[in-house]
């Protein structure tokens, strides 16, 4: 289980409008050809909740990602 | 059974209504629609259980009732007796199981579906695979599925939507349209809902199938636009709510008219469906119903809490304060749904709502914290039997009731004050109860309406408690009547709750007439809870284990056993250390009586160390007392039984129980002569006792010391004075608890003038394994067989001639005796009849 919230991104078919969108108040939408893109930084039992939404809303799932974060790229103090 | 699983849309309800209206011909339908969000395994499981009485014509009259202490499994063990007592083919379809999801209900569903009787059949709908074991039904061929796949329609078949429709569309519109929704069941009825009427439908096809919309947001937009405005803003303020009807819907919607506006929607299968047989009532597919939430919020948002209040008041005003409050937790006004709740907790706690409200609970923010909450938080844990909590939750809520108004404090005293007194009650304070209940002695009075209900509820609270604390602690005969009291002002007040929790205590507190008496009131109340469904739960426990008791006393034991189990599963839902101890004293003589005294040891200890969580003293506490030192002494441990007796105050210690325990301990030390003397006080009348019970035990304990003695007339007497006293209940449990039966065997029947109760004392003692003697048990119980050929050991017969007498074989009788000198664990035949000589194991006829 993840404790802290990590970056998901879930990407359904169809562009979603505004209406659509105001079920997912805690996810950026992209538009990504034909799909949208969601995108956001959640916790497992909110993730399961929008995957919830997308089903209640008869939306197409297909895919959910989880954007794993890499080693510090920029270098952290304290290198010699 | 079959499982229909599919996306939301895909046609699964109304496949389910196509299909219950085409069943019929002696086919019975249990049709179970899962509420949106279904928060309690509770109110699914009554759901379920009402609609298969009503399948069956069971329970038309009384729809089971939510109860603070609900129990799973036993619902749902009721539903599997209903179905297997129906007279036809049953189904039960459950519809939108999905919604049950963190409910749970997931094991007693899996149970009920593979165990589920010959003619009784499953049909569930569901958005996703239920987390329900399955496959075992799958590998039987016992489960059919119908899936996304199969619930789409065909080009054909959208086709023939459009006609019957009697939209006039071509062969590639039609096409078109089947492709840009893939067959999608509510995608096509959203858009034949726009495209009847449509001035243009070709145009209309060829725009959507443009868009890059998804299907649903764009066909539900398109749909509500051609709708006429009355229309529209009918179904946007009213899609807020689980259900609605035309006056609620005129209130939201600030016009009147919403009733017809429903019917024809339903009518025109838009997406609304009534849900009572008057067609008064009305709810929403949920996919709709989502969708519409969603427009609501992006075209009114501002109205959205608005809504919520306005329901919230009408739900108020109506008597249904669960929808109430859930609407103002919705508007967001978290203040005013902890007040609405609070100010309605004690009368939803009447009605055994504890559960509805632990699930209102958990939907406030956690961290913001509303000080109302606190009543009913003390609730909660009081029904559940959590006695420490409850008492922590209702001192901050009286510290808070003092802040208020002195309206508002009123009401919340009353709450508080029936609080005060059951959870005094259940710690069994005595003291506090009978402090608290003063105000009994004047007549309810009262400004308003609203003020002599409060305190007609608090009057029948107060009796229940009084006359349940009566029996508890002093088994005083007053108890009885509170409780009758009670449960008559119950009845008057309309809170058949109350009534069945008097009665069940009812039950207890009449063992002071004749056990027939109690049986009858006993099975009286479980009656009674039966009618409303509350027969398996904590309410009617004390019936339940009273009825077990009785039946033990009385020797019957297999009909004890079974309301003993009753009552084990009822309390699973109550862990309160007060009725618990009736349970667990219940259980030890019911073990002892069979004699299993390893058994018995293990609840007399249980009901002891409950004893010691309750504040007072308890009317069973000598008794039970008594029980465990008697059971120690009985299995040879006399050690452990005097250092039990030196720790016991004055007031237990010179109990008639007591005193019959001490003597007990005294035969096992080999002490009959101080036996006799300990018996003195209370065969003479000065040591108390709890019940006549007490005394023909202590005449049986005397007649087994007076046996040790060799005093043979006396022994015979002290036995025909117990069986006098026993004669009026036909009272069998001491006889074989104190092992008294060689005892009763010495006395020719002749002689005694209760020749038949003697007869049917006998009959149970030795229908059952007899009390084992301070040796300890043997190592298995021997069988029937076994003890038929062991009766023979101390006879000078040999092998063949045993045979010959029990016409077996002679290797049977070998068999069986290699098999009593391993169970009894000796090497010869005199060693086993000295053993069994022990054990007591001899004393039966041959």
């Amino acid at each position: 289980m993840e404790p802290v919230p990590a970056l998901y991104t879930i990407r359904v078919g169809g562009v979603l409008g505004e209406t659509v969108l105001l079920a997912f108040p805690q996810l950026a939408a992209q538009q990504s050809g034909a799909d949208t893109v969601l995108t956001g930084r959640l916790d497992r039992s909110a993730l399961y909740g929008v995957l919830g939404q997308v089903e209640a809303l008869g939306l197409d799932l297909l895919e959910v990602r989880q954007a794993r974060p890499g080693p510090l790229r920029d270098g952290g103090p304290g290198l010699a | 059974m079959t499982i229909i699983s599919a996306p939301a849309g895909s046609g699964k309800s109304s496949l389910l209504r196509a299909w219950a209206d085409r069943a019929g011909g002696g086919r019975r339908l249990a049709v179970v629609q899962v509420r949106r969000g279904q928060q309690d395994a509770q109110d699914f499981w009554l759901a379920v259980l009402g609609a298969v009485r009503q399948a069956t014509g069971a329970g038309e009259a009384e729809p089971p009732a939510a109860t603070p202490d609900f129990h799973e499994r036993a619902v749902a063990d009721r539903v599997l007796a209903e179905l297997a007592g129906a007279d036809d083919e049953i189904t039960l379809v459950i519809d939108d199981l999905h919604e049950l999801g963190a409910a749970g209900g997931a094991s007693e569903l899996t149970r009920l579906l593979t165990s589920l009787p010959p003619r009784a059949h499953v049909v569930l709908a569901t958005r996703h695979d239920p987390q329900l074991r399955l496959h075992q039904l799958r590998l039987a061929g016992e489960l059919a599925e119908l899936r996304a796949a199969d619930l789409r329609f065909t080009e054909g078949e959208t086709r023939e939507l459009l006609e019957a429709a009697g939209i006039e569309l071509s062969a590639a519109g039609a096409e078109l349209l089947h492709q840009r929704t893939e067959g999608w069941a509510a995608g096509l009825r959203l858009a034949t809902l726009s495209l009847a009427g449509h001035p243009d439908p070709e145009r209309f096809v060829a725009r959507f199938s443009g868009s890059d919309r998804t299907v649903a947001e764009y066909l539900l937009a398109e749909m509500l636009d051609r709708q006429p405005d009355e229309v529209q803003q009918l179904l946007l303020r009213t899609c807020l709510l689980d259900r609605v009807n035309g006056e609620l819907a005129d209130l939201l919607t600030g016009r009147p008219g919403s009733e017809r506006i429903l019917l024809e929607l339903e009518d025109a299968n838009a997406f609304v469906v009534s849900v009572d047989a008057e067609r008064t009532w009305f709810r929403y597919h949920h996919l709709f119903a989502d969708l519409l939430r969603l427009e609501l919020r992006h075209r009114l948002p501002e109205e959205v809490p608005e809504l919520h209040r306005r329901a919230a008041a009408w739900f108020t005003e109506h008597g249904q304060v669960v929808e109430a409050v859930r609407h103002t937790q919705a508007a967001g006004d978290w203040a005013g749904a902890a007040r609405l709740l609070a100010d309605h907790a004690f009368s939803l706690m009447l009605d055994g709502q504890a559960q509805t409200m632990q699930g209102l609970l958990q939907a406030f923010p956690p961290g913001a914290d509303h000080p109302e909450l606190a009543l009913v938080r003390a609730i909660v844990d009081l029904m559940a039997g959590r006695l420490e909590p409850a008492g922590a939750h209702l001192a901050v809520a009286q510290a808070y009731a003092e802040t208020e108004p002195p309206e508002r404090q009123r009401r919340l005293r009353v709450a508080i004050a029936a609080l005060n007194l059951s959870l005094a009650r259940r710690r069994g304070h005595l003291a506090g109860v009978l402090d608290q209940v003063q105000f009994l002695a004047s007549p309810v009075r009262g400004e308003s309406d609203e003020d002599i209900a409060l305190g007609s509820d608090l009057r029948a609270v107060a009796l229940l408690n009084l006359g349940t604390v009566e029996a508890w602690t002093l088994g005083r005969p007053e108890a009885e009547r509170h409780l009758c009291e009670g449960a008559a002002l119950a009845r008057q007040i309309g809170r058949p709750y109350l009534e069945v929790s008097c009665l069940a205590q009812r039950g207890f507190a009449s063992k002071i007439h004749s056990f027939a008496t109690t049986a009858h009131r006993c099975r009286e109340a479980i009656a009674l809870a039966a009618r409303h469904g509350w027969d398996a739960e904590p309410v009617a426990a004390p019936a339940l284990v009273t009825l077990a008791g009785v039946l033990t006393w009385t020797g019957q034991f297999d009909e004890a056993a079974g309301w003993l189990q009753r009552a084990a599963t009822a309390l699973q839902a109550d862990s309160g250390p007060d009725i618990r101890l009736l349970l667990d004293i219940t259980a030890g003589i019911f073990q002892a009586g069979r004699g299993r005294h390893f058994d018995a040891l293990g609840e007399f200890t249980r009901a002891e160390q409950r004893g010691a969580q309750l504040e007072g003293w308890h009317a069973l506490a000598s008794q039970s007392a008594g029980f465990l030192l008697a059971t120690q002494a009985r299995l040879g441990m006399t050690a452990e039984a005097r250092a039990q007796l030196a720790g016991l105050d004055a007031g237990r210690a010179s109990s008639g129980e007591v005193r019959d325990a001490l003597a007990v301990i005294l035969l096992a030390e080999g002490d009959a002569g101080g036996a006799l003397a300990a018996l003195g006080e209370v065969l003479d009348g000065t040591a108390p006792v709890i019940g006549y019970v007490t005394l023909v035990e202590a005449h049986l304990l005397a007649g087994l010391a007076h046996r040790e003695l060799g005093h043979q007339q006396a022994a015979e007497q002290a036995a025909e004075r117990a069986l006098e006293l026993a004669e009026a209940d036909r009272l069998i449990l001491p006889f074989g608890m104190t092992g008294a039966r060689e005892l009763l065997e010495a006395i020719p029947p002749h002689r005694t003038a209760h020749a038949g109760l003697l007869a049917d004392i006998l009959s149970v003692l030795r229908g059952s394994p007899p009390a084992g003697g301070p040796a300890g048990p043997p190592l298995a119980e021997l069988s029937p067989g076994e003890l038929r050929v062991l009766r023979f050991l101390p006879t000078n017969l040999s092998r063949p001639e045993i045979a010959s007498e029990l016409s077996v074989s002679v290797n049977t009788v070998s068999t069986h005796v290699r098999s009593i000198y391993a169970k009894l664990q000796v090497g010869d035949r005199s060693a086993a009849v000295d053993r069994a000589r022990e054990l007591q194991l001899l004393a039966g006829r041959l």
